[in-house]
């Protein structure tokens, strides 16, 4: 029973690979430039392995996106608790987030460009913005569901307001927050890769760009694929966080 | 004199009507006292407890706790709370150590030694590294107390702390609070609709009518301690309670 729920998500992705390499190196159906062939792409992994340049666009996609994340952090989780303890604050501003946080991260880059030229600081004021509203509605959800009984036995207990926002807000809201970042980071990921096509000369979305245009598909296969492998960390991370937050 | 009610009154505001949920009401609580609150539903008994934590504030009148106006909540006055209130990010330990911890004294090793020691006595040592979630109802309640307690609170005020508990585990938590009551000299204000528990708990019963909320009758309970709930005195002081709230009126 057990090993047959560990197995059955595997079961989907091999057939698709089965079929994929039917489709393709097996029966010739389709051609290497319409959709390259399994081999194609482990050949291409291959060699961006061995010349050093995976590691290297990997590793400057995920340090723009750790940036980006800690950045929007350290502005939204603060800020919303603030947000979400004084009405007053959070009335005044809730128009105003609520008009920017639809707008896609990416009609930010013209700007970002202007502002901090082409490369890491562009990219990461891109995915600063993808990702800095989710976790502050987020946070400000989590602080505005914090259990009044809570904030009422600290008091009791003589806690000050800056025992009980510390002491119960935070603590309480954080589960709220760890959702907001999860969301926030798959809208980081998405950032990334645009942003780095666009405006910087590293990264897996620069790979990606520059091998269509090289004509290797085999190469925007192996990019593609590594960034779903990183989403797929990134959200294994968070619900290990969560299964030891959710109380 | 621990507490002092001066002619308090409340009303809440709904949506169509006001609501009076206390009228003139006063009354003297002694130090070391354990006073019982009871009456239905609606009297305004726990918004009068809650009044003297300070959570709420009157609209008239004032209430004092020994000699100072309570303007807001304080460690002064501990607070048990119907529903369950450990905060469930802590384990059982951090949780009965957050007042200590507050004032940022350094003394965590007498702290912690002070928590083990409370938590021994009632039966919890083995539950110190839990976390709020993994304890039954009783279990929790006996914690909050022990966290009000290890805070040095000279009053407790308890809102109907144990009317989620099965009936067997309440009459230990009441027994357990008796024996705290004894050792810390603690003055506490217990609100309860229940009349067995109020009768066996309270030096005095405050007898409660509502509409709007006020007090009926005070009255000393007679019978000794330990009480029995089986002897005679206990079961016809419990009748007599019982028709001053009105409960045997048609």
């Amino acid at each position: 029973m057990n090993i047959e729920k560990k197995v059955l998500p595997f079961i989907l992705p091999t057939i698709l690979l089965v079929i994929w390499f039917l489709l393709t190196d097996g029966l010739h159906m389709i051609p290497y430039y319409i959709l390259p062939s399994p081999v194609n792409v482990f050949t291409a992994a291959w060699t961006l392995l061995a010349n050093g340049k995976l590691a290297m666009h990997t590793s400057s996609t995920l340090i723009k996106v750790f940036s980006g994340i800690m950045l929007a952090s350290v502005v939204a989780i603060p800020l919303g608790i603030i947000l979400g303890w004084y009405e007053t604050l959070d009335r005044l501003s809730s128009l105003i987030i609520s008009i920017l946080r639809p707008i896609p991260p990416i009609s930010w880059i013209p700007f970002s460009i202007l502002w901090f030229g082409i490369g890491l600081s562009s990219a990461v004021f891109v995915i600063f913005i993808g990702c800095v509203f989710s976790v502050l509605v987020y946070t400000i959800d989590g602080v505005k569901r914090t259990d009044n009984v809570f904030i009422e036995a600290a008091q009791t207990l003589g806690a000050n307001n800056w025992s009980i926002l510390t002491k119960i807000v935070l603590p309480s809201s954080l589960p709220y927050i760890v959702s907001g970042l999860k969301v926030g980071v798959s809208i980081a990921l998405m950032c990334t890769v645009s942003a780095e096509m666009i405006a910087s000369s590293k990264g897996l979305g620069y790979m990606i760009l520059t091998a269509s245009q090289l004509f290797q598909p085999g190469t925007v296969v192996v990019g593609m694929i590594i960034i779903g492998i990183i989403g797929i960390v990134f959200d294994y991370g968070f619900r290990m966080a969560q299964e030891r937050i959710f109380w | 004199m621990a507490i002092d009610i001066k002619n308090v009154s409340k009303s809440f505001v709904t949506k169509d009507k006001d609501f009076m949920a206390l009228k003139d009401v006063s009354l003297h609580v002694d130090d070391g006292e354990l006073i019982c609150l009871l009456g239905p539903s609606g009297c305004g008994k726990t918004t009068l407890l809650r009044m003297v934590a300070g959570l709420e504030e009157p609209d008239e009148g004032e209430i004092y706790d020994r000699g100072e106006l309570v303007e807001s909540p304080s460690k002064e006055r501990g607070f048990i709370f119907q529903q369950y209130s450990l905060f469930p990010w802590l384990n059982v330990l951090d949780n009965v150590m957050f007042g200590l911890n507050l004032s940022g004294e350094n003394i965590k090793e007498e702290n912690l030694a002070a928590a083990e020691r409370y938590l021994e006595r009632v039966g919890l040592a083995d539950f110190k590294y839990s976390y709020p979630h993994e304890l039954s109802g009783g279990m929790k309640q006996r914690v909050a107390i022990i966290r009000s307690l290890l805070n040095h609170t000279p009053v407790l005020l308890m809102d109907e702390p144990f009317s989620a508990v099965d009936m067997l585990n309440r009459h230990t938590l009441q027994e357990q609070l008796i024996g705290v009551w004894k050792r810390f000299e603690t003055t506490i204000l217990f609100v309860t609709h229940d009349v067995d528990e109020a009768v066996y708990l309270a030096d005095k019963i405050v007898v409660m009518d509502k509409g709007p909320g006020r007090i009926k009758d005070v009255v000393e309970v007679p019978l000794e301690r330990p009480r029995q709930r089986e002897s005679r005195e206990f079961l016809d002081f419990q009748d007599e309670i019982e028709k001053l709230l009105g409960v045997w009126e048609p």
